[in-house]
């Protein structure tokens, strides 16, 4: 005892109990959950058979009807064009902004900085002021297109299902800009200015410049923003709770939050945690990739 | 002249980014019927201050007080938890040190509304769902640990290894070099972190919804929402909870915005 309490005071034995808390900790609040999830998934779980450990080992037969549920396609197609757009929307903005503020000029990085404020409130408050923008009748998006003479009329974002996909889409593009900016800002930042000035001195214009030297020095970060984009749009509930909570009828639906409608709105529990189930592989897969790559990179 | 020309764009690109936060405020103050004004004022005509009004109405008081104590009770294990641990990934290079960084960072990735089916299903089982605000800094605590490990790592790489070894060979023990040396001079990446954790815990909302059915328990956000029906008409008490609910959050943010945007940077990119 006395040697274990000496080796934890000062040699090796300190990190590892440092580190063994921490991971204690995420192996019963994260890990453990984890694979319960499969379990649950396996089995018959609903609001009589929640409380009792001998719940109905059903096998696959959960995973057959959640996919074989009309649900299912649209929920699908809706992440897809969800996490695609979104990503697309906040690289393309968040980078010409980073390249914007790049620019030498008075203030650049406190107003770069400005951009966080939108990253740093509650998403559910951020889903409640677009509610408010996006309002039909009274809504000032429909005044400003339609004043500027996009549309004629007025277009119910929230209620129409044509549109409630992308009313949440244009929201979660809103609050993904900066964080795209700020890490793509660091990139830019890492590009030695000499290499610009030979390249100007040879006569590369500005464009030319972009594409030479930019963009393929750029490739790590790009290829790092569009991981996480994926992982947090991914992660995003609160404004789908806000805005259109999946509706009209799923047209604005998602795995994430139809993962949690099945858990706790029609309490079909197990069906819910097989949506959790293949989106967390697909999340944790991309994280891997993701994570693995950086390394590789750091290595050099 | 051409820098003043980008500083004139860049704070027309500001303003339009923020106009929803403008947005927000405007609304806040008009009076009820000018709200519903087509085409609306962009500055409101007689100013119309319900802030007292709608922290009454709506109980914010008790929301708040519930958005207080998740935050406060999840950063609190957090430090306790993390910082020890983000001290050894910084200072210890090994293989077993990498596959415990990587797995730090692939827990980092769950999303909430994933993981709540369950945590739910097995907070159920032990009975933690009758503690409900104990259950969601839980599942809270362990979906940001692995963040505040991160960005402590980083503030711990850049305290310089010969201070603490000077003051090992000064007979401190490697805990009390940790505890005296390491963590004061990295005070101020640890305070940093540990404010954004509790401004993000502050707002959270998936396992708030889920684990909390007391109305009187629950925080800030699971309050906004239930307000915000598909027919909301009272966008006034909506976006005057809004504005007093973030107002305080955009005030420290705006203080510490550097220090937040250069520990975020450094930590995210490694």
């Amino acid at each position: 005892m006395a040697r274990f309490i000496r080796s934890v005071r000062d040699a090796r034995g300190l990190d590892a109990v440092l580190v063994w808390l921490a991971l204690g900790y995420l192996g019963v609040f994260s890990a453990f959950p984890l694979v319960y999830n499969v379990v649950i998934s396996l089995q018959t779980v609903d609001l009589f058979s929640l409380a009792s450990f001998e719940r109905p080992f059903v096998g696959l037969q959960n995973y057959r009807e959640v996919l074989g549920d009309p649900v299912a396609g649209t929920v699908l197609w809706n992440t897809i064009q969800f996490v695609v757009l979104s990503v697309v929307f906040q690289l393309a903005i968040g980078f010409g902004l980073a390249l914007f503020f790049q620019q030498d000029f008075p203030g650049a990085t406190y107003l770069r900085g400005l951009f966080l404020a939108g990253w740093i409130m509650p998403a559910l408050v951020v889903g409640a002021v677009w509610s408010w923008i996006l309002a039909g009748d009274f809504g000032v998006l429909n005044y400003l297109l339609r004043s500027l003479g996009i549309t004629d009329g007025n277009i119910f974002w929230l209620s129409d299902p044509n549109v409630s996909l992308y009313s949440v889409i244009i929201a979660n593009i809103w609050l993904g800009i900066p964080f795209n900016m700020i890490l793509l800002s660091v990139g830019l930042a890492a590009i030695p200015r000499d290499v610009y000035e030979a390249a100007e001195l040879d006569g590369a214009g500005a464009w030319q410049r972009f594409f030479t030297i930019t963009l393929p020095l750029m490739r790590a970060p790009l290829g790092a923003v569009v991981s996480l984009g994926i992982i947090f749009t991914l992660q995003q509930f609160d404004l789908f709770a806000a805005l259109t909570q999946g509706g009209p009828s799923n047209a604005s639906n998602v795995a994430q939050y139809w993962s949690w409608q099945l858990s706790f709105q029609t309490y079909q529990i197990s069906y819910g945690s097989v949506v959790s189930v293949l989106m967390i592989v697909f999340v944790v897969a991309v994280a891997a990739v993701y994570t693995r790559s950086t390394r590789h990179e750091q290595s050099y | 002249m051409r820098k003043y020309v980008l500083l004139a764009l860049a704070i027309l690109f500001v303003a339009i980014y923020l106009f929803p936060l403008y947005w927000m405020y405007v609304t806040a103050l008009k009076a009820g019927s000018e709200i519903f004004r087509f085409p609306p004022t962009f500055w409101p005509e007689t100013l119309h201050f319900n802030v007292a009004d709608v922290w009454v109405r709506l109980r914010m008081d008790r929301f708040l007080t519930n958005s207080l104590i998740i935050a406060a009770g999840t950063t609190t294990i957090i430090v306790a938890v993390g910082t020890g641990c983000a001290y050894a990934l910084a200072r210890v290079r090994s293989i077993w040190m990498d596959v415990a960084m990587f797995t730090t960072l692939m827990m980092q990735v769950l999303p909430s509304s994933l993981m709540i089916t369950p945590i739910f299903v097995s907070f159920n089982h032990v009975g933690l769902l009758d503690y409900p605000r104990l259950a969601v800094v839980l599942a809270q605590a362990a979906k940001l640990l692995p963040l505040y490990i991160v960005l402590c790592r980083t503030a711990f790489m850049q305290v310089p290894r010969e201070l603490e070894e000077a003051g090992l060979v000064d007979g401190n023990s490697r805990l009390g070099a940790f505890l005296q040396i390491a963590i004061p001079l990295a005070r101020n990446g640890i305070l940093v972190t540990a404010v954004l954790v509790f401004l993000l815990s502050f707002g959270e909302y998936v396992y708030s919804r889920s684990l909390i059915g007391e109305r009187a328990l629950q925080p800030a956000t699971v309050g906004l929402q239930s307000f915000m029906g598909p027919n909301t008409s009272d966008w006034s008490g909506v976006m005057t909870y809004s504005a007093i609910y973030v107002t305080p959050i955009l005030f420290i943010f705006v203080l510490l915005q550097r220090r937040i945007v250069s520990g975020l940077t450094a930590g995210a990119l490694k």
